[in-house]
């Protein structure tokens, strides 16, 4: 019987190393492009932390150990754990670990819930997406107890209205997210244009001209336009910004009326649609922003919209596009018609911890300005304090910021507010709906009257025009 | 069962067996009777998932929002002269859109399919579309995956069952997908069947000239079912093979040596013999397999996600997203008695007993 096990097992073992070998090759969600040191011109945040009173935090020799859920893997995390070390090193008696989060946020969202079901200690810290706040604020510390009040000061005021239900401030603004339009400025020279497109029908056109153009000159994986096409929160962003560029509304609008069913929604619908298999591949359908990105990154797009996260990885040393690319705000049906969706995330303490005090001091000091100024200029994360975009050190490391300010300031908010706590369902139905439009399962005029409905249903909400 | 006038020696083995066996019934009784009576009494409620509201009794209305569904009949478009429109890019009927005739009291009904009959375009509604097409997907995921494992399972417990140098190695080989974690497995496919050539299937269909190297394996309705029997048949198929090969080693050596020596063919000693011999073996690999694959949730979850739900990880989404505790309890009740359903017929048909009488 051993002697059968023993073949066996050892095999088991090989193929195990084999697989563990393949995965570290191809299946690394994202080639981290953090520098392993910050540079020297960056401010450290020790100085920050260094004035945090932390002696009289715990009692003497007692360590506090927190835990924090962050991100998935990639630069961001890889960003977080140094800073977090550095955070370890100057706090002695309160210890954070960091673990990473699910990528997707939907299933982070997921293993939230579940902690706070349990009512579970387990989780101290976490990043929360900038739609939860009012679905989560039951569960979350009021950080005004701890003084969080000074520390939004300076935020954008739209962000903290955001984070502030009933009165009680659930999470720290720790970066704002816009989508963005990327391009290939050496691609527009190439193809003599002079600039980034400023509507669709423009961005269609300079796609499909060099689209064809490179594979003409032997690129067959080229494309034009890259986006995210899964059926999953990304999708109402994306889509979100088709349509509000099209005039056609926020789905939702801030008074408790839908407004998706309208034609210039169902148009823009078809719209995207229409570009699969010409100017965007047909594996767009199972893209999330890592998987567009990565078509991008090596090279292989003309235009692709994403977040401002790409940005520095874009830059990096590994990606065929350094240094050939820029941003700008993305079309809209009639040049100024642009829209971004807002995104971002905050930093919020469980009420569960059995620290929140010293939850409270870690996550002030994570999403103080020096924090988010030293994530800006390594890991290119917007930073949601006004001040840092008259930064000349933020300036210089990331010149699109100070230009892109408008886009971020005037970004337009999913209806999460006004759908709470019922935004997931709405989104869900928004998105599944989006979905069966881009895999050819209905047509536009459709999707947006099944949408409305869906959203009559579940909401009791009057319907009207946007 | 104590035959009657049993001895006092049998009357005290029994008391005895009882008292041997009160901890594990109390302990089952804790870890899946009470669990599962909550379930089904959540289902009757509309609480909700991680919240301080207030739980309401509802009554059946979960079950009623599962599990209704309709069929309609839809009406082609007509222009003013009452003549059908011929929809320019496919050259067939226009018809009306489906939502004009599904209903919409007391609960709106959606579409979950349609099709065509004697010239009739017919939609399918239901309350909860998602579902029903999720109960759909599953059972076809199931019956597809059970029948390919079989009949692969059986083939490779044949192979392996013969006498050929290295045939322990061979069983080894065999067994490595089914001790991958399901996990760990499901992530490894999604990542082959990425929608670009930096997956592994789109690369060597387009290397083999099928194909743009831009199939959406996993967002292509056409392409997500065999995808994912494509996967369980490939993880499952080993554990079946060697549940056939334990089966096949019980059946002696010899009466296949008379057979030989009778003039009956490979074929025919396989269908008059071995499968007959198997059937118990066979029938015991059919329920394993058919309730496993019918509780799938994993490789659901893990490779589609949100685009398209098994019956289980429907359920997850409606607990954990929608935060809606009693309605997906109702569905968990729902797949239990399915399951229930096909684990008696099974007991019926293939006379699989519970006890030795």
């Amino acid at each position: 019987m051993s002697r059968k096990f023993v073949p066996l097992f050892s095999l088991f073992l090989v193929v195990m190393l084999i697989l563990a070998a393949c995965g570290g090759g191809q299946s690394a969600p994202t080639p981290t492009t953090a520098p392993a040191e910050a540079p020297a011109e960056a401010p450290t945040p020790t100085e920050a932390a260094a004035e945090a009173p932390t002696a009289e935090a715990t009692g003497e020799g007692e360590v506090v150990h927190l835990r924090f859920i962050s991100g998935g893997p990639g630069a961001g995390l890889d960003f977080t754990m140094q800073q977090v070390e550095e955070w370890n090193a100057n706090h002695p008696n309160i210890q954070v670990e960091v673990i990473a989060g699910p990528t997707s946020a939907t299933d982070r969202y997921g293993l939230y819930l579940q902690t706070f079901q349990a009512q579970s200690s387990d989780i101290d810290v976490m990043e929360i997406d900038v739609i939860w706040p009012g679905d989560l604020a039951e569960h979350l510390v009021d950080l005004n107890e701890y003084g969080g009040a000074e520390a939004v000061a300076d935020d954008f005021p739209a962000i903290v209205q955001n984070n502030t239900v009933d009165g009680r401030l659930v999470g720290l603004p720790f970066f704002t997210d816009g989508g963005l339009l990327y391009y290939r400025t050496d691609l527009l020279e190439k193809y003599g244009y002079s600039g980034p497109p400023t509507t669709w029908a423009e961005l269609e056109e300079m796609a499909q001209a060099i689209q064809d153009g490179e594979r003409a000159e032997g690129n067959q994986d080229f494309w034009g336009f890259v986006w995210q096409g899964k059926a999953y929160e990304g999708l109402t962003c994306d889509a979100l910004e088709w349509i509000y560029s099209s005039g056609g509304g926020t789905i939702v609008s801030p008074d408790k009326v839908i407004t998706i069913n309208n034609q210039a929604a169902a148009e823009a619908l078809d719209m995207a649609y229409n570009w699969i298999g010409k100017i965007t591949p047909p594996g767009v359908t199972g893209f999330q922003e890592e998987e567009s990105r990565r078509v991008w990154h090596g090279g292989n797009a003309a235009f692709m919209r994403n977040w401002p996260y790409a940005y520095s990885l874009s830059n990096g040393e590994d990606s065929a596009v350094a240094g050939k690319f820029d941003v700008t705000a993305l079309p809209g049906k009639e040049p100024g018609m642009s829209a971004a969706t807002l995104g971002g995330w905050q930093l919020a303490v469980s009420k569960y911890s059995q620290h929140p005090k010293e939850a409270a001091e870690f996550v002030m000091w994570l999403a103080s300005a020096e924090s988010q100024k030293a994530r800006a200029i390594n890991i290119s994360l917007i930073p949601t304090k006004r001040s840092l975009y008259e930064d000349p050190e933020v300036i210089a490391a990331q010149p699109f910021m100070a230009k892109m300010l408008p886009v971020f300031t005037s970004a337009v908010a999913r209806p999460s507010t006004v759908t709470a706590p019922r935004y997931n369902e709405v989104s869900n139905i928004f998105f599944t709906n989006v979905s069966d439009v881009l895999t050819g399962k209905q047509n536009g005029t459709d999707a947006v009257a099944n949408i409305e409905l869906d959203l009559q249903d579940l909401l009791g909400f009057e319907v009207g025009a946007p | 069962m104590a035959q009657g006038g049993a001895s006092d020696l049998a009357k005290r083995e029994q008391r005895l067996a009882y008292w041997l066996l009160a901890p594990t019934f109390i302990v089952l009784l804790l870890i899946a009777i009470y669990p599962l009576m909550s379930v089904v009494y959540n289902s009757f409620t509309n609480a909700v998932f991680a919240s301080t509201t207030p739980t309401e009794f509802v009554g059946f209305q979960n079950y009623r929002t599962l599990l209704s569904v309709t069929v309609k009949s839809i009406p082609p478009k007509r222009d003013e002269a009452g003549n059908p429109i011929i929809d320019e890019r496919t050259g067939e009927v226009a018809y009306e859109s489906a939502v004009s005739v599904l209903p919409r009291e007391p609960q709106r009904f959606r579409q979950v399919t349609q099709f065509s009959l004697f010239g009739n375009r017919y939609v399918l509604g239901a309350t909860d579309p998602d579902f029903i097409r999720s109960v759909w997907d599953t059972v076809v995921f199931t019956v597809a995956t059970v029948f390919l494992e079989l009949v692969l399972g059986m083939i490779v417990a044949l192979i392996v069952n013969a006498n050929f140098k290295g045939r322990g190695l061979m069983r080894a080989i065999i067994l490595v997908p089914w001790a991958v974690p399901t996990a760990v497995s499901s992530q490894m496919w999604a990542y082959m069947l990425q929608p670009n050539r930096t997956g592994f299937f789109n690369t060597v269909f387009w290397y083999l000239g099928l194909g743009s190297g831009e199939i959406p394996f996993l967002s292509d309705p056409t392409w997500q079912l065999p995808s994912m029997i494509m996967i369980d048949v490939w993880k499952t198929t080993p554990f079946m093979a060697l549940l056939l090969l334990a089966g096949l080693q019980l059946i002696p050596s010899d009466i296949y040596e008379a057979a030989n020596v009778d003039g009956a063919g490979p074929l025919r000693q396989f269908f008059q013999m071995t499968l007959p011999m198997l059937r118990g073996t066979i029938a015991v690999a059919l329920v394993f397999r058919t309730l496993d694959a019918l509780r799938v949730f994993d490789l659901f979850q893990i490779v589609l996600g949100q685009a398209r739900y098994s019956m289980a990880s429907y359920t997850y989404y409606q607990l954990i997203q929608n935060r809606q505790m009693g309605y997906s309890s109702a569905s968990s009740v729902v797949i239990f008695l399915v399951l229930s359903i096909f684990a008696i017929i099974y007991m019926r048909s293939l006379g699989v007993r519970s006890d030795e009488r």
